[in-house]
């Protein structure tokens, strides 16, 4: 059974990620951000999205993949997910494309240092791109996100 | 017509006829002679009986019939309430509740009850106990007045109560009521008749029965026989002012109509004639007592204010819609002083005034009344008390005292643990408070009373105190407390060590409290609504366990500061006072920095360090600003880098997916946009 699924394409340093649209808000400019103090290194802080407090996390640092700098093309990207809202930054955000879902792929053990578990599969559109599906509920585990505070201790 | 319309008004009206039930029948069960208040409860229990026939819940319907028969034996004096009587009262009533409950989730409201209808038909039979053949000799009048209502317009019982009204002087109406043919709910329609002829005097008969009334079990028209205080004319006129009738005769009747209505019935009924007869002088005479009663309940209630029930949704959203205001109220503060034009300064501090007036009345619309939460707890104690068998008066002062909704929402758990916990583990047994010289009914005490921005909810009973060795021996053995340490604590410090986790003094394990997992729960839910609770108890005289809430949870007063570039708030309700200190006055005891303070010496806490400020610390000042916090009666010193000033922030989560952050209890949106952290001060004291 094929499918047509709406994706949000956007980038974190040379890959490109896709989240199916309808978990994404709004895509939003780098705004202030406040800080948390005694968080993990990743959650960057929270942010003012119109009267609502969102945290905001690095997409990058949550893989444990170098940070990237903010640019004028710098987005955060507010996903809603088990009735959860958090931010991510990413490097980029400029395409909506549509895909078949027969052409997504089981992703291998680690797809540009990120592990399998946190993605949904690969999807290989035209000749050259590859686009990483990434499984949000699997980010936004929190269980892990202790095991890694234990971990800092 | 789609019954849904009507679906909340049932449930909502509904629980006040349970609560009312509920209320009463504590009430009768300390005066059970009291006739006045079993009509009340008759009252209640038959409109909510007409009600759930009316939606349809069968069930419902007939639970409330067979306790209304019940009733009606008492009210008509020809049942003695005993406790047997009122436990099955209690267990209807609780199975009333559960069924309404399962309305509201949405079910249809059934649920197997013939337990307790059988338990209910045995009162009424009179079989229950062997001994009494009283309530026996009157069961089998009703049964066969019961027979004979298809043998005349009026049996012989009937006609001799409304001979008798006649002869004292009141009115007798025969009326026919006839609804419009469009009409939908018929029965809803013959009940709303009901309700008047019921409200302004007696309904002695009905054709049909009420029982097809309320089951639409009838064409357009209906007749009543009734005794009523007023004139014909005033009841026609009452009965017209329901809409959809279409037609109302009302005739008076004297002796002789009377007479010749009912002669059909007399010859059948001359049997059951002799155990009849003292039963009916027995009921005019209580009647006439309970009459003379009623005046007097009236005055002494008050009298309801006019309401209008919203939904909880719609003042939330009003709530954050004034919130959004306050955000930007601040806001043109801040660029009125900058814009320094004096026609603007006025017109931001009017509506300053103007909204923080509204944000009074905002806040005073979610505020609600303990008692909503406090109006279960008489019944609770007095089941509690039976299964302990222990004597327990439960005295409740202040339950119009009022809290925020969600306060109220949540503080009912944790006031039902103190509550058992009181009663469990704090009073004696009977024969031990007879040894000890007390009374042999313990009390509890339920006190509510506001204190500045707080309420405080007591729990107090004169029970036998805390074992404050009992509680440190037992500290140590869990590792609560370190066994050198223990010596430097005070009794209420000791005693205060029950809210710890993994805690239970209790030798015996009880289904009512005692697993060890109670006390700090509470502890844990009340921290959780920004509140306090603690303990003080003398041995062998009672334990005083006190709750401190916040008066609201969604806008608080609180002083704005800087750490370097960054802001925070700190809720104004835990501040003492704010100052300056020199870093040459800060010593150092057992390598923690202190400071003397009101000839205490209270330890110095450098919030700069403890949130790991990227951009100050105040190593290098010979000045620290500092704000002393304040968590029960413990003091602390918290370095800042700068005061920004008192404002009005509006609460807001992190989030789920941030939570448990250390030191931080939420965000607030600042005038500017920027989000602040709201800093946790409990938190900060350990």
């Amino acid at each position: 059974m094929s499918e047509e699924l709406k994706v949000i394409v956007f980038g974190i340093a040379n890959e490109e990620y896709g989240i199916e649209v309808d978990k994404v808000r709004t895509i939003e400019r780098m705004m202030p951000i406040t800080r948390v103090p005694k968080t993990p290194s990743f959650i960057k802080g929270v942010i003012n999205l119109r009267g609502v407090v969102v945290p905001v996390m690095n997409l990058s640092g949550r893989f444990n993949l170098p940070e990237t700098e903010v640019t004028e093309h710098t987005r955060i990207i507010v996903v809603a997910v088990n009735e959860m809202e958090v931010g991510f930054i990413v490097d980029s955000a400029n395409d909506v494309i549509d895909i078949d879902s027969d052409i997504i792929d089981t992703p291998p053990e680690i797809v540009g240092g990120i592990q399998a578990k946190y993605l949904d599969g690969i999807a290989k559109i035209g000749e050259d791109r590859l686009l990483i599906m990434l499984n949000l509920s699997e980010v936004l585990n929190k269980s892990e996100i202790v095991q890694l505070e234990q971990l800092e201790v | 017509m789609d019954m849904n319309a009507y679906l909340s008004m049932f449930i909502d009206e509904s629980n006040d006829h349970l609560q009312a039930l509920n209320d009463n029948l504590m009430r009768l069960e300390s005066a059970p002679e009291d006739i006045s208040i079993v009509q009340d409860i008759f009252r209640s229990a038959h409109t909510l009986k007409g009600m759930s026939a009316t939606m349809g819940f069968e069930d419902l319907a007939s639970l409330t019939h067979e306790m209304e028969n019940v009733l009606d034996l008492v009210r008509n004096d020809k049942l003695k309430m005993d406790s047997f009587i009122f436990d099955t009262l209690f267990q209807g009533l609780d199975a009333l509740e559960s069924m309404v409950e399962d309305v509201v989730q949405g079910g249809t409201g059934k649920s197997d009850v013939t337990h307790i209808v059988n338990n209910l038909v045995k009162i009424v039979k009179g079989d229950y106990k062997n001994g009494s053949s009283e309530p026996a000799a009157a069961a089998p009048t009703t049964a066969a007045s019961q027979n004979q209502e298809n043998g005349g317009l009026l049996d012989q019982y009937q006609s001799s109560v409304l001979k008798q009204s006649i002869q004292s002087g009141l009115q007798v109406f025969y009326i026919k009521v006839t609804l419009t043919e469009s009409c939908v709910l018929k029965a809803a329609r013959s009940y709303m008749v009901f309700d008047v002829l019921e409200n302004t005097g007696e309904v002695v008969k009905s054709e049909p029965p009420v029982e097809d009334l309320e089951q639409e079990k009838f064409d357009r028209s209906f007749t009543v026989f009734t005794i009523s205080s007023v004139s014909p004319d005033e009841l026609t006129s009452k009965i017209n002012s329901i809409s959809e009738i279409e037609s109302v005769e009302v005739l008076p009747l004297d002796e002789e109509s009377l007479a010749t209505l009912s002669s059909a019935g007399t010859q059948v009924a001359a049997a059951a004639e002799a155990p009849v007869s003292p039963a009916i002088a027995e009921k005019a005479e209580v009647k006439s007592a309970a009459e003379q009663k009623k005046p007097a309940v009236k005055n002494g209630a008050p009298v309801a204010n006019r309401t209008i029930r919203v939904d909880i949704e719609r003042l939330d959203a009003l709530m954050n819609l004034f919130s959004e205001m306050l955000i930007d109220r601040v806001r043109l503060e801040q660029l009125a002083s900058e814009v320094k034009r004096q026609d603007l300064t006025d017109t931001v501090e009017h509506m300053a005034r103007v909204s923080s007036d509204l944000q009074n009345i905002v806040l005073k619309l979610r505020m609600v009344p303990v008692d909503t939460v406090f109006n279960r707890f008489p019944r609770m104690i007095r089941d509690l008390a039976k299964s302990l068998d222990k004597k327990i008066d439960l005295i409740i002062t202040g339950a119009d005292t009022e809290l925020d909704r969600t306060v109220i929402d949540e503080i009912g758990d944790p006031l039902v643990h103190l509550l058992r916990n009181s009663v469990d583990h704090g009073i004696e047994t009977v024969s031990e408070r007879i040894a000890a010289g007390k009374p042999e009914t313990g009390t509890v005490n339920l006190r509510a009373f506001h204190s500045g921005n707080h309420v405080f909810i007591e729990v107090e009973e004169d029970g036998k105190g805390i074992n404050a060795k009992k509680v440190l021996e037992k500290a140590i053995s869990k590792g609560v407390v370190k066994p050198e340490d223990a010596g430097k604590l005070s009794i209420d410090e000791i005693n205060n060590l029950i809210f710890s986790a993994g805690f239970s003094t209790a030798e015996v394990i009880s289904d009512i409290s005692g697993r060890g997992v109670g006390l700090d729960v509470v502890r844990t839910k009340i921290t959780s609504l920004g509140g306090n609770v603690t303990v003080t108890s003398v041995e062998g005289k009672g334990t005083k366990f006190s709750v401190q809430l916040p008066l609201t949870l969604s806008i608080i007063s609180a002083m704005l500061i800087k750490l370097g570039d960054e802001k925070y708030a700190i809720p104004l309700s835990s501040i003492v006072e704010t100052s300056i200190i020199q870093r040459s006055s800060i010593l150092m005891v057992h390598g923690s920095p202190m400071i003397k303070f009101r000839n205490a010496v209270i330890p110095l806490i450098s919030l700069s360090k403890l949130f790991e400020s990227p951009s100050y610390t105040e190593e290098h000042e010979e000045e620290h600003e500092i704000i002393v916090i304040h968590k029960g009666d413990k003091w602390a010193a918290v370095i800042i880098d700068e005061f920004i000033g008192q404002s009005e922030i509006v609460l807001k989560s992190l989030g789920k997916y941030l939570t448990n952050i250390p030191g931080v209890s939420g965000a607030t949106i600042l005038g500017d946009g920027q989000v602040a952290l709201i800093v946790d001060p409990n938190a900060l004291i350990k």
